[in-house]
């Protein structure tokens, strides 16, 4: 009987261990790769982020000024111009213990889209997304994810 | 005799089993991790207390987890008025020490019912310091602290305090001390309300 509690024990130690979710070095990972687009033409670069499961980030325009959006910064690139990045629109987010208190935040993956003229040939675009993560119940300090893309124009 | 020795071997060989189903388990998740990350970027550590997380004081999953039952590091750090103030100044009293900022919604939902609580148990000396682990102007602490309804002392870090206790990774982040100036309690993230409350109490009834 004790033997039989201390295997039940275990497996329920184990099933623990299975489920608590690991504390990621990044909230956010960059999803996307090359890009190909259409040489001098206007285009668009599409960068795709996905936010660690489990964790959320504010969105772009989040709902109070105190809250840090989540913000691309790109540095200068030979051969590509630069739009402004459009930003999806978030989707609503409260935490249990206050339901009535509306965030705007990006959960699983969402795309940054950046309108572009590329000349011929290979380019790096380069810069650096600024962004600041929670889960269910805490928060954690800002952070800055390179970005890093090379963008082909054909 | 022989029947109770089969069912043991039966028993250690389902443990060994579980053990060993556990490690692996844990090993593919981390060598699938590995790989889905192989080929990204990953992010710099740009705030002095996310380096602190590794500190001496506690591990990296739970940094903080070793400071219940200790004394609570000393500090003196400025308040919103620009004077000093020092853990040592409430010797004696119950005090909550809460590490929050601007920028942490959790933190802003808790902030009004620390206050209440102040209130509540001010007979039993209660205090809370609300300690700002924040680069956001000094301005912008105090009008969010007021936004918030807060009237305890509102202290600004000075990027060494969070080191002294553990690094204090994610906010809001919260230890418990008790007259005799021991922790008695620490939270990571947001409570419940009844659980502050019991904290606070428990803190209250510490160190009789």
């Amino acid at each position: 009987m004790i033997l039989r509690s201390a295997l039940l024990g275990l497996a329920f130690l184990q099933l623990n261990v299975m489920n608590a979710p690991p504390k990621p070095k990044s909230y956010i990972v960059l999803a996307s790769d090359q890009q190909t687009v259409a040489a001098n033409k206007k285009s668009t670069v599409e960068l795709r982020f996905q936010v660690v499961d489990g964790f959320h980030v504010n969105s772009h325009t989040p709902k109070s000024e105190l809250l840090i959006p989540t913000n691309l910064k790109l540095k200068p690139a030979d051969g590509i111009k630069a739009g402004l990045p459009e930003y999806p629109k978030g989707t609503e987010y409260a935490f249990s213990f206050e339901p009535g208190e509306k965030l705007d935040v990006y959960t699983g993956s969402f795309t940054v889209k950046l309108p572009v003229e590329v000349t011929a040939g290979e380019h790096t675009l380069e810069g650096v997304l600024h962004y600041q993560a929670c889960d269910h119940a805490a928060c954690y300090p800002p952070k800055s994810l390179p970005v890093k893309v090379l963008v082909v124009g054909k | 005799m022989k029947r109770n020795a089969a069912v043991l071997a039966v028993m250690v060989v389902g443990v060994s089993l579980l053990l060993w189903a556990g490690w692996h388990n844990i090993r593919e998740r981390r060598k699938a991790m590995q790989d889905a990350n192989a080929n990204r970027i990953t992010l710099t550590k740009d705030v002095p207390s996310q380096t602190a997380a590794s500190g001496a004081m506690g591990t990296p999953g739970n940094p903080t987890a070793m400071l219940k039952g200790h004394p609570a590091p000393a500090f003196t750090l400025v308040n919103s008025e620009g004077k000093k103030v020092s853990l040592a100044d409430y010797k004696g009293r119950p005090v909550l020490v809460n590490f929050w900022a601007t920028w942490c919604a959790p933190c802003k939902l808790e902030m009004p019912w620390f206050e209440e609580f102040r209130g509540k148990y001010k007979g039993d000396n209660f205090e809370i310091l609300g300690i700002a682990e924040d680069d956001a102007s000094k301005d912008e602490i105090v009008r969010t602290a007021k936004r918030a309804g807060v009237s305890y002392p509102i202290l600004l870090t000075d990027n060494k305090v969070a080191n002294l206790y553990g690094g204090v990774d994610s906010l809001p982040t919260s230890f418990y001390v008790d007259k005799t100036g021991t922790i008695v309690e620490e939270t990571v993230g947001l409570a419940p309300k009844d659980e502050v409350e019991a904290n606070i109490k428990k803190t209250i009834g510490g160190g009789l």
